[in-house]
């Protein structure tokens, strides 16, 4: 059989195994706080209303103004320009090139987390949306009136940001094959996707106005919005404010293809983990068959790849349907269309935590390159030395295989016990009754047992 | 077996059994051959020292050699001398003789290494040596404490000596041992034995050894196993010239066509490595370091 190896091009130092013991102590703790959590009787639902209230004015104004947002933007927009530039013009190296980075570490995993803790900062950050703001100012300036815009179809929801979710996880973790294995996408791929995207979200933002296209359409700021729904913090017209954590995701998931991006944010990172493990001997068949019959290595690798992730949607869609579909055979069930979309925002916290637990200290580690060579040494030209650091390395000891551990087993225990509480919460919310609504979430508890169990599986040496 | 040789001989015994030829990276062989021992007051030491103890260590940075001692359980403000021997600490004479660098030359450094020292209030000193010279590897046996015989009295303030031989020029010690160097020490104290502080390596088994045809790992990639703490050592086989890499500790050697590498360094990074040849980046194995 054709071995294959997987190959991260960017790190060089992957996680062991959470081994056995640990695996079951997580696994045990899921069950017994899970039940805790259904018995002891909650009995109102507490996240059903944000209870948004203002700050202090004074602060509002200071982070929401004008000057703190057009430097955000410009900041985000030069930052755009270096990984694109570093993408195209430096070297292939991918571990020495600012861009790939840039893009698929410290954006795409910081964002995230910053969401959660801060709220959407990715918000005044997104250099399309900054572009966008300033091209609709020039065109107000020169033809006296704003730009007219098409009605963005409702139907469409989040569709676009949950398809392009799975496209740009499908870059970085399918579509780079060098020497028939699996790696990160070369700089160059990097930089022209980064230059495609930027063309396609500018002229959505024409078609369909700046604003609409960021809240349905645009990829980042959809995914990264989602995760911000955790948080207590939130700008609403202008105004900074707090509001009970977890509250706001209650209401997140009424647009049509939110379900699918929740789903896809989960089944992606399954599949990055389950491609180096408990998918490794299947991914090894059917390449197999697939070169036999005569498809060369990278496309068979590519499309075996492809059927496996497109498999994990499948699978984690499923089981969230299974859960959803199990709620109908309590007494006084809302309809089946109502529950699938009323119960996707208590995945935002396992998706959160699949994150956190998968690629923890892989950022941890890369954002030490980020910050010192690849920021001294953007290109990677080795005679460049911006700011001092260009001798940087990055230290495999900072944090121990153990700490990762605990991390991975603490994220997926905290995310799990979260998103059972917003499912409990709902529940009480919709049946009124809460012995009803335990009932139906026999099946929601299930779930996210599954999802728990499943996240733990492809971390632990039963995975490898 | 003329003497050259014999000198030869003994230092590869020497290195072999410090592990110099088997050790790793780039193979700078100036820095090992350290040997230390612990002090124990020897067989008829005078009433008194049964709780001497100490450490010595003889390291040979740069062609030359460095000793140092430091010892407590001596008798306070007491001056002593130590003289570094070829023999070993057990037998009715501990030691032996003196170790000479030049063994047709006088008993005076810098053609043999004493110290000289003074104890402290508590009755602890140490002294350090310095010598442009190296002291061949397996002909230092051991450090001897003795009573300055002709400083029994005197008490230098400070407990610390350094004493610094000089080959070529003339012997510029600070504190030089100024008594005769003659065979009349009246009591050996304390004696410590030193030895190669580097047991010698293991040897690395074929499960261990990955062998390169054609530019791939027979049997595909190794998988081996490490904790926390430990030495890594596997060996590398080639058919061909490649660059040998292993990620995380980021560490390369060369390898020639038809030629093998050691790679020894200790398991101090837990994770998963992989092993690759960097030209054809290809993987041939993966390590895994469990804490």
């Amino acid at each position: 059989m054709t071995w294959l190896p997987y190959a991260h091009a960017l790190v060089a130092r992957e996680d062991l195994p959470i081994p056995a013991w640990l695996f079951a102590w997580g696994a045990s703790i899921v069950l017994i706080v899970s039940f805790f959590a259904l018995s002891v009787g909650w009995r109102r639902p507490r996240f059903e209303e944000a209870r948004w209230r203002p700050l202090g004015a004074g602060l509002s104004r200071g982070i929401t103004g004008l000057p703190v947002q057009a430097l955000c933007g410009a900041i985000g927009v030069f930052l755009l320009g270096v990984a694109v530039y570093a993408g195209l013009r430096g070297t292939e190296a991918p571990d020495r090139n600012f861009a790939v980075t840039f893009v698929f570490v410290t954006a795409w995993l910081g964002f995230p987390l910053l969401s959660v803790l801060l709220g959407d900062v990715f918000r005044p950050f997104n250099p399309w949306r900054a572009i966008g703001r300033l091209a609709g100012l020039g065109f107000t300036a020169i033809a006296g009136q704003g730009p007219r815009h098409l009605a963005y179809p409702q139907r469409l929801g989040r569709w676009p940001a949950a398809i392009g979710l799975v496209a740009f996880v499908w870059l970085e973790v399918v579509y780079g094959v060098s020497g028939g294995i699996v790696a990160s996408p070369d700089p160059h791929t990097t930089g022209v996707a980064v230059l495609v995207y930027s063309v396609y979200a500018l002229a959505m933002m024409a078609l369909f106005g700046v604003e609409q296209w960021c809240r349905k359409g645009e990829i980042f700021s959809v995914y990264f919005g989602m995760f911000s729904q955790l948080g207590c913090f939130e700008v609403r017209d202008g105004r900074l404010g707090r509001r009970r954590p977890l509250a706001a995701a209650s209401s997140w998931a009424t647009v049509p293809g939110s379900i699918a991006m929740v789903i896809a944010s989960i089944a992606t990172t399954s599949f990055d983990g389950a491609s180096e493990g408990a998918f490794k001997g299947g991914i090894e068949t059917v390449f197999g068959w697939l070169t036999d019959i005569g498809f060369d290595p990278t496309l068979a690798l590519r499309t075996t790849n492809t059927i496996f992730l497109a498999l994990c949607f499948v699978g984690v869609g499923l089981v969230y349907l299974i859960g959803v579909r199990g709620m109908r055979t309590v007494h006084g069930a809302p309809p089946l269309a109502k529950l699938r979309a009323g119960f996707a925002h208590t995945l935002i916290p396992i998706a959160f935590a699949y994150l956190l637990a998968h690629y923890f200290s892989y950022f941890v580690f890369q954002e030490q390159a980020q910050f010192t060579y690849l920021l001294s040494d953007p290109l990677g030209t080795t005679t460049t030395d911006l700011f001092g650091t260009a001798s940087g390395s990055v230290d495999y000891k900072l944090i121990s295989a153990t700490d990762v551990w605990y991390v991975q087993v603490g994220a997926l225990v905290v995310g799990h016990v979260v998103g059972l509480t917003l499912a409990h919460d709902r529940a009480v919310a919709w049946w009124g009754d809460y012995r009803d609504a335990s009932r139906s979430q026999y099946w929601m508890l299930a779930v996210m047992v599954a999802f728990t169990c499943f996240g733990l599986y492809l971390l632990s040496a039963a995975n490898s | 077996m003329n003497k050259q040789t014999k000198k030869a001989a003994a230092v590869l015994a020497a290195l072999a059994a410090t592990g110099v030829l088997a050790a790793c990276g780039s193979g700078s062989s100036d820095d090992n051959g350290s040997v230390s021992g612990r002090f124990e007051p020897v067989a008829d030491a005078p009433i008194g020292y049964a709780n001497v103890a100490g450490e010595a260590t003889l390291e040979r940075p740069d062609g030359g050699t460095e000793t140092a001692i430091s010892l407590t359980g001596l008798k306070p403000d007491t001056a002593y001398v130590a003289h570094l021997h070829t023999g070993g600490c057990d037998g009715t004479d501990p030691g032996g003789s003196h170790f000479k660098f030049d063994p047709t030359g006088g008993e005076e450094p810098p053609n043999e290494i004493h110290f000289a020292f003074t104890a402290n209030a508590e009755g602890e000193g140490e002294a350090t040596a310095r010598s442009d010279r190296e002291v061949p590897e397996g002909e230092a046996g051991s450090i001897v404490v003795h009573l300055d015989p002709e400083a029994m009295t005197a008490a230098p303030s400070s407990i610390e000596a350094e004493t610094v031989f000089v080959h070529e020029g003339v012997d510029h010690s600070k504190e030089g041992p100024g008594h005769g160097g003659a065979h009349e020490h009246p009591e050996k104290i304390a004696c410590a034995q030193l030895e190669a502080e580097t047991s010698e390596p293991a040897a690395i088994g074929p499960e261990n050894t990955i062998v390169i045809e054609n530019g791939e790992p027979t049997g595909g990639v190794r998988e081996m196993e490490f904790q926390a703490g430990e030495e890594i050592a596997f060996r590398v086989e080639s058919d061909i010239a490649e660059e040998i890499h292993v990620h995380g500790y980021d560490l390369s050697q060369n390898v020639a066509a038809g030629g093998d590498v050691e790679f020894r360094f200790p398991a101090d990074i837990e994770g998963i490595f992989e092993v690759e040849l960097e030209e054809l980046g290809e993987q041939i194995a993966e390590l895994r370091v469990e804490p």
